[in-house]
């Protein structure tokens, strides 16, 4: 539900001279400026004015607490440095008391890309990431309804906050409608949530850090 | 190349049942090692023998274990060094979040412990999924073990995460198992984690509870969390006595030893 709210959010982080810039490299032609007869292909140039709802890749990710698997879509900009992605998650009801949707909507910020030379190959060794999940599901007990006085359970049950850091592998599969490489990317994201992290930090030496530590891995898709 | 070792290993972790892979912390799925640690408990209490002997029985009373992690390491330390402890009592708060990992954490410590260990759910372990992770890794939430002549009744009490419906505790099952007891039973104790005394105890249970309590034929006493704090006391008229633990935090525990049909030691100790 939340991550629906997020889209509007999401499309404001997006501005068009970021996309314009992400591109603009392979914008020679300056005719390309005039605006494209309506039946022919859109150019580069249609990118730029490419809406914010018409997301830049899919994903498909396992585990790392944001679901059994999920499924979402992302945008790209900074070259490729900053992803931000919203996905739905399931876990079914044999793993929980009634089964669980996970929406999920994350950043993941890859600062630095490998000089491979001339190779399909894409590398981006390190990235860092923040993730918020809602789960909804039946067989939850809120902690924070009527029961109790409020702050007795000061944490939400549904919604958690959590960071990672991970890594990326891209490989080229040809080429987009507009020309540009398409790449099938694979990921991972070792994390942890405001729960486990406050159950560490409250017990410094007493709770082990790969005690906290989460993984999920997935790939994206562009589109 | 880099992509194949990290598929590899993702791939190695899933067969091998990586503790990594979390699909949400509110998931109820956990390794066998971490599941119905009740029953497995009891099994290893009724093969053990009473390390007392005779007619006495020694054992250690604790609740609120609740992310009190480094606490828990020094509780473990601390009763291995007493002497002739028959098991552990956690009077419920096992987790703080009703997430499955904690109740993980606090085993991965209570594990340690010379002798087993038993638990009574608290609300704490209630929150979100934490009923189902709770009988995922204990086992049910009303439960009775008898051990050295002495039958515990393990009742869940937390009336009020269950927005006091009126069926929790469970009154008539509590009536059954103190009503008419065993030719081996010489003594009654219950533990809940929430004391009648409490207002997270279903009010419209009290009555009907305390006089369950107080009509038992052998009842020694009972035994609650909650409050993180010791107390002992008879607050109502019919003579039962309610001892009240503290909390890992407090870094307390106490010791009772009980013989004869009510006859009863205690001793705090802190560590």
């Amino acid at each position: 539900m939340r991550s629906l709210f997020l889209l509007p959010l999401l499309a404001a982080l997006l501005p068009a001279p970021a996309r314009a810039a992400h591109l603009g490299a392979a914008v020679p032609d300056t005719t390309a400026a005039a605006a494209p007869a309506a039946d022919e292909p859109a150019a580069p140039l249609g990118l730029v004015a490419q809406p914010w709802y018409r997301p830049h890749h899919v994903l498909v990710q396992a585990a790392g607490g944001q679901g059994m698997v999920a499924a979402g879509v992302g945008y790209t900009t900074l070259r490729g440095k900053l992803e931000v992605d919203v996905l739905a998650g399931y876990v079914p009801k044999k793993y929980s008391i009634t089964p669980m949707g996970v929406f999920t909507g994350k950043a993941t910020f890859s600062p630095f890309a490998l000089d491979l030379g001339e190779t399909k190959w894409q590398v981006r060794p390190l990235s860092v990431g923040m993730f918020v999940t809602h789960t909804a599901s039946n067989g939850m007990v809120e902690s924070r309804d009527e029961k109790y006085y409020k702050g007795y359970y000061w944490w939400s049950a549904r919604t958690r906050i959590g960071g990672f850091v991970g890594g990326r592998v891209a490989r080229v599969i040809g080429s987009n409608r507009f020309g540009q490489p398409r790449t099938v990317a694979a990921y991972y994201e070792l994390g942890t949530n405001d729960l486990y992290l406050t159950s560490a930090m409250t017990n410094l030496g007493g709770l082990p850090l790969h005690d906290i530590l989460t993984l999920g891995f997935g790939v994206k898709l562009d589109l | 190349m880099l992509h194949r070792s990290l598929l590899a290993g993702a791939v190695m972790c899933l067969l091998a049942g990586c503790d990594l892979i979390e699909f949400s912390p509110n998931e109820t799925r956990t390794p066998e090692a971490f599941r119905n640690l009740t029953q497995k408990n009891l099994e290893r209490l009724q093969a053990q023998p009473n390390p007392t002997g005779g007619d006495t029985l020694r054992f250690v009373f604790t609740g609120d274990s609740q992310r009190f992690y480094s606490e828990a390491e020094d509780f473990v330390k601390s009763v291995n060094q007493q002497r002739n402890i028959a098991f552990v009592v956690l009077a419920g708060d096992v987790s703080d979040f009703g997430l499955v990992r904690e109740l993980r954490w606090v085993h991965d410590k209570l594990q340690h412990l010379r002798m087993p260990y038993l638990t009574v759910v608290g609300n704490h372990d209630l929150v979100a999924n934490g009923s189902g992770a709770y009988q995922q890794v204990y086992g049910p939430l009303n439960y009775t073990f008898t051990y050295a002549g002495t039958k515990f009744v393990m009742v869940d009490t937390n009336g009020r995460e269950y927005g006091f419906n009126g069926r929790v505790p469970d009154v008539g099952w509590v009536q059954r198992e103190l009503r008419e007891p065993a030719p081996d039973v010489k003594r009654q104790i219950v533990m809940s984690h929430v004391a009648p005394m409490s207002e997270d105890f279903d009010p419209k249970l009290v009555d009907s509870y305390v006089q369950t309590l107080g009509a038992a034929p052998r009842l020694a006493f009972e035994l609650n969390g909650h409050n993180h704090d010791f107390s002992i006391g008879k607050p109502f008229d019919n003579d039962v006595t309610f001892i009240n633990s503290y909390s890992f935090e407090k870094r307390q525990y106490v010791v009772l030893t009980v013989w004869g049909e009510k006859e009863f030691k205690l001793e705090k100790v802190q560590f």
